[in-house]
């Protein structure tokens, strides 16, 4: 019989754990806020604004893989965060969605509405009004290390700014030494490979999409496939290290830091963590050069939006308004080695002398950031035809099979 | 084989002297494969365990070390902060996701298999083929419509929700196997009560559920370690951190944040998991067996 | 109301309380399976995004099948995946059941050891690989060098083949025990005497394999082959865990790639389609197992 109690027990208490009620109730108004898992200053952000007034915000940080999903799914829901720092290139698809709030009249009211970068407004905008503003800005540029350049006999203050340039240098510091390698990619991340590898396209006049974002180029425009034997010549003559193949983007940041990489595709964000963890790697940074000279960047970075069904879209714009102050964008940005949004406050005190923070910051002059609602589709997915283009061809050496198979899977998702 | 009076015959008692040998070393050999194979099935999860143990830094060592260098509980430790909520927060969700599954899978399958089985009513054939046929539909097949609904009924996202998806999972299993659980006992058991005057409702709650329990304990091992495993659904119904289910909080470690993943208190989250249901399927072994010979087997 | 229950007779109220005892599961069943099945066939002929406007497209979702490179390639996987890991869980599952057929002593603690993979999840038991597979600090390539087996770490789920034969490797691993436990109650069913006799007739091994023990467990072989084929079919944890689909594309399985276009493109009406397909497969294999299961009775 005591076994049959005991059954009972466990059902009581199961049911009764699983109908509490888990909701504090008062007047204070908190906020939710979700961010992608990247060392962005956000926290920093949050704890400042959470000291220093009546309403909290509360953050939760996603896994990048899964921003999507998570917040898709929580929209469908409709139990949304009141804030969402999106990963620019989603602004697009989320607006077109309906699910963020039109902050047009917000954005107008302020001074400095054409300082704020130009990408990420324009990424923040759908059909003519305004849904998001720049909270994370990020152009990529390749790092390289000074003190490899020198023992190979390369000289650091004139590095490469065409691709047979970066091949030499590639070469010359790999024949340093077994361990040493001449070049760094994370090939098993789609997203780290659109925001370092598309340059050298964009850099050399082409494009995987046409101007107007319609229709794909691979194809059509041969530079794609001149870029794809680059990066496959790369590979082929063992300039990166093997496990780079495979690389989910877990060592994205980290294999520069290791101090045997000769150069690496890289942006702002990582910058901040070499200068304070590896106080001993002495590097430099340079645009990422087109075929024969020229440069680009990939405008990344997060923006910051106000999303649908919020009760507290005046606090929640307090907030953001906050995060783009003089004084956030100096004593929190800037302090922590990241690019202020507002490019007047490029030139501030925390950056004087830094020669490596203004060429990070110039790469957003030629910083371009595709315009389109299935990017993720497109190019984050880490399943997407993008990742599996690339594979194929710079890692089988398929270059015509990847080309063919980019195309039809490019065609297929913007038409879809 | 007989065996004759062998006395009499030195010849063959040397050949079954030999034949003794030969199964005794047919024997040994026999335990040598069988502890071999069963340090190799072993192994994944002692090597878990070991990496567990190390110092934090040891574990992400470059080649590993076999053995740790020094025992710490530094994993263990560091998961309790993890990701700021802690590990703390996603056992007790898994446990309660796991709790109402087992009570939900109980009560439903027991009343459902003493209908079933005892009585008679209109339609009775036809419904129990409609519950059975539920056992054809995986489902990954119906994920799609379950997540509306559960999104439509505002219970995405909540343990709850997670739980009464995961119920479902279990119900064909459980009808099932309650069914003939009750088929089983005696009919005159029953009757004697029912003649004594009591109400069904009693009869069940009083005299069967006794005779029944071994049953009972087989449908609550299968809906704690599924739901306790389950990752798919969990993956798709739960969308903030603080709900995460043990199986997708060890994912979110295992992706961690750029250039770091904390492979020691993935480790040292991974034997956390997986010690309820190894504890429970250890102790409650026999149960587990008789459900999937039952399960499976008989039907 | 009351007093027409009370005039009920025993036979009528019976059927009553029988019907009312099954009712909540019934109705359970109703609306989380019968409901999401007719949903999932509506929701197929409609352009449903995970959120915003809906619209009925006919059968244009399944017309988008045969254009989808991805989901072509995903059943050519699924299906060479489900030939290539169904053998070894079989074979080695049978030779785990023989080695444990007889009670010599201690032998329920082996059974236990080679059981015990089973109650762990997939998902964790691919997390447990993916760390032991790692090219860098992985156990399988300290091993590997240690023993200089290799000239240099292997990254074994960086390639196509490889990943998928490490996949299979993880997978035996978690599942064998199950297949073992079917199989041993098919050796136990059968008795000994008719090995004894075969013995008299100068039987060898393989002979009693073939002509007893084979035939006698045919319902038990074939209910462990049709489970393990199905558990293959919707092998979604081992995939999004250890291999993420990649390398290149060439590990999404069926309900992955299921999972990708309803959750992460939000096309939940092609989804729906595929699942209608994958519900199809799944019917003519439950329908496979349960013929073979009536045929004894």
């Amino acid at each position: 019989m005591s076994s049959r109690k005991a059954l009972f027990l466990v059902l009581a208490i199961a049911l009764v754990l699983g109908s509490l009620p888990v909701t504090a109730q008062d007047d204070q108004i908190n906020m939710t806020m979700w961010v992608r898992s990247i060392p962005f200053q956000t926290q920093a952000l949050v704890d400042e604004w959470n000291a220093n007034n009546d309403s909290q915000v509360e953050l939760t940080v996603i896994p990048s893989g899964e921003f999507v999903t998570k917040m898709g799914a929580a929209i469908a829901a409709g139990e949304p965060p009141d804030i969402a720092s999106i990963d620019l290139i989603y602004t697009p698809a989320f607006a077109a969605a309906g699910q963020l709030v039109d902050i047009t009249e917000y954005v107008r009211a302020l001074p400095y509405a054409d300082d704020l970068t130009p990408a990420h407004m324009e990424l923040g905008m759908y059909e003519g009004r305004n849904y998001a503003v720049p909270t994370g800005v990020d152009g990529s540029f390749i790092i390289y290390n000074i003190d490899l350049f020198e023992q190979a006999g390369l000289d650091p203050d004139n590095p490469p700014s065409t691709w047979d340039e970066m091949l030499e240098a590639a070469r010359a510091i790999n024949a340093l030494g077994d361990d040493i390698y001449g070049y760094w990619f994370s090939m098993g991340c789609s997203g780290c490979n659109a925001f370092t590898f598309l340059p050298f396209i964009w850099a050399s006049g082409g494009d995987v999409l046409s101007d107007d974002y319609s229709e794909a180029t691979i194809t059509s425009d041969p530079i794609v496939r001149e870029a794809l034997e680059f990066y496959n010549t790369i590979w082929e003559e063992g300039l990166v290290p093997e496990g780079a193949s495979i690389d989910d983007g877990s060592n994205f940041v980290s294999a520069f830091a290791g101090g045997n990489i000769g150069m690496s595709g890289t942006g702002n964000f990582a910058i901040a963590g070499y200068t304070t963890d590896h106080p001993d790697l002495n590097f430099g940074v340079f645009h990422i050069p087109g075929k024969d000279g020229g440069a680009a960047s990939f405008g990344g970075g997060d923006v910051i939006a106000i999303a649908s069904g919020t009760e507290h879209v005046d606090e929640a714009w307090r907030f953001i308004e906050w995060t783009m102050s003089e004084e956030a964008q100096i004593e929190i940005y800037a302090a922590n080695g990241q690019i202020p949004v507002r490019l007047e406050l490029v030139d501030n005190k925390y950056f004087e002398g830094d020669e490596r923070q203004k060429t990070a910051a110039s790469a957003l002059a030629v910083g371009h950031t595709p315009y389109t609602t299935v990017y993720n589709d497109l190019f984050n997915d880490p399943n997407g035809p993008w990742l599996e283009m690339l594979q194929v061809a710079i890692l089988d050496g398929d270059i015509d099979g990847a080309l063919e198979l980019g195309q039809e899977r490019f065609t297929q998702i913007m038409e879809g | 084989m007989a065996a004759p009076s062998l006395q009499a015959d030195p010849n063959a008692a040397s050949q079954q002297h030999i034949r003794r040998m030969r199964r005794r070393a047919l024997l040994a050999l026999r335990y040598v494969i069988l502890i071999a194979l069963a340090l190799l099935f072993l192994f994944p999860i002692l090597w878990s365990f070991i990496n567990s143990i190390k110092l934090p830094a040891e574990a992400l060592a470059v080649p590993p070390t076999y053995l740790p260098s020094e025992i710490s509980l530094q994993n263990y430790e560091e998961l309790t902060t993890y990701g700021k909520i802690g590990i703390a927060q996603h056992v007790y969700n898994s446990a309660i996701v796991a709790l109402i599954t087992v009570a939900g899978s109980i009560v439903l399958s027991t009343l459902g298999g003493y209908g079933f089985a005892r009585f008679d009513f209109p339609l009775k054939n036809v419904l129990f083929i409609l519950v059975l046929s539920t056992l054809m539909i995986p489902f990954q097949s119906i994920l799609i419509p379950l997540f509306v609904m559960i999104v439509q009924v505002d219970l995405h996202d909540t343990l709850f929700g997670l739980a009464l998806v995961y119920i479902t999972f279990q119900l064909p299993f459980g009808i099932f196997l309650m069914r003939n659980s009750f088929l089983a006992v005696p009919h005159e058991i029953e009757e004697s009560a029912l003649l004594d005057g009591c109400s069904s409702l009693s009869i069940l709650y009083r005299l069967m559920l006794r005779l029944v329990l071994p049953g009972i304990v087989t449908v609550a091992i299968y809906a704690f370690i599924n739901s306790w495993n389950e990752f798919l659904a969990a993956l798709i119904f739960m969308s903030d951190q603080d709900n995460f289910t043990l199986p997708v909080f060890l994912t979110t470690i295992r992706y961690g944040i750029w250039g770091d993943v904390n492979w020691g208190a993935l480790q040292a989250g991974v034997i956390v998991t997986i010690i309820p249901s190894l504890g429970i399927f250890l102790a409650l072994q026999r149960y587990y067996m008789d459900g999937l010979m039952g399960g499976a087997v008989k039907n | 109301m009351s007093s027409a229950i009370l005039n009920l007779s025993w036979e009528q109220r019976r059927k009553l309380t029988g019907l009312l005892f099954v009712t909540p599961t019934v109705a359970f069943v109703m609306v989380f399976f019968i409901v999401p099945l007719i949903m999932t066939v509506y929701m197929s002929f409609h352009d449903w995004p995970l959120f915003g406007e809906r619209a009925f497209t006919g059968l244009e979702n399944y017309q988008e099948l045969s254009n989808d490179r991805q989901y072509r390639k995903s059943l050519d996987f699924t299906f060479r995946y489900t030939v290539l890991v169904t053998p070894p869980i079989f074979i080695l599952g049978f030779i785990l059941a023989s080695l444990v057929r007889r009670n010599i002593p201690y032998i329920g603690i082996f059974r236990t050891i080679f059981f015990l993979p089973v109650v762990i999840g997939l998902g964790v038991s691919s997390l447990l690989w993916v760390w032991m597979l790692d090219d860098r600090i992985g156990v399988f390539n300290k091993i590997l060098l240690d023993f200089n087996l290799v000239p240099k770490a292997q990254l074994f789920l960086g390639r196509p083949n490889t990943a998928m034969n490490v996949v299979i490797l993880s997978v035996v691993w978690k599942t064998v025990g199950f297949t073992m436990i079917l199989l041993l109650a098919g050796l136990q069913a059968i008795p000994d005497e008719l090995y004894e006799s075969a013995e008299v007739d100068g039987a060898g091994y393989f002979r009693k394999l073939v002509y007893i023990t084979l035939p006698l467990m045919r319902r038990f072989i074939a209910l462990a082959l049709i489970l393990s084929v199905i558990g293959s079919v919707l092998s979604f944890d081992q995939f999004y865990i250890m291999t993420r689909g990649g390398p290149r594309n060439s590990t999404i399985s069926i309900v992955y790639w299921i999972f990708n276009n309803s959750f992460t493109y939000f096309k939940m009406g092609y989804g729906a389609a595929m699942s209608i397909v994958l519900l199809g497969i799944l019917v003519a294999l439950t329908g496979a197992q349960l013929y073979v299961l009536r045929e004894k009775e």
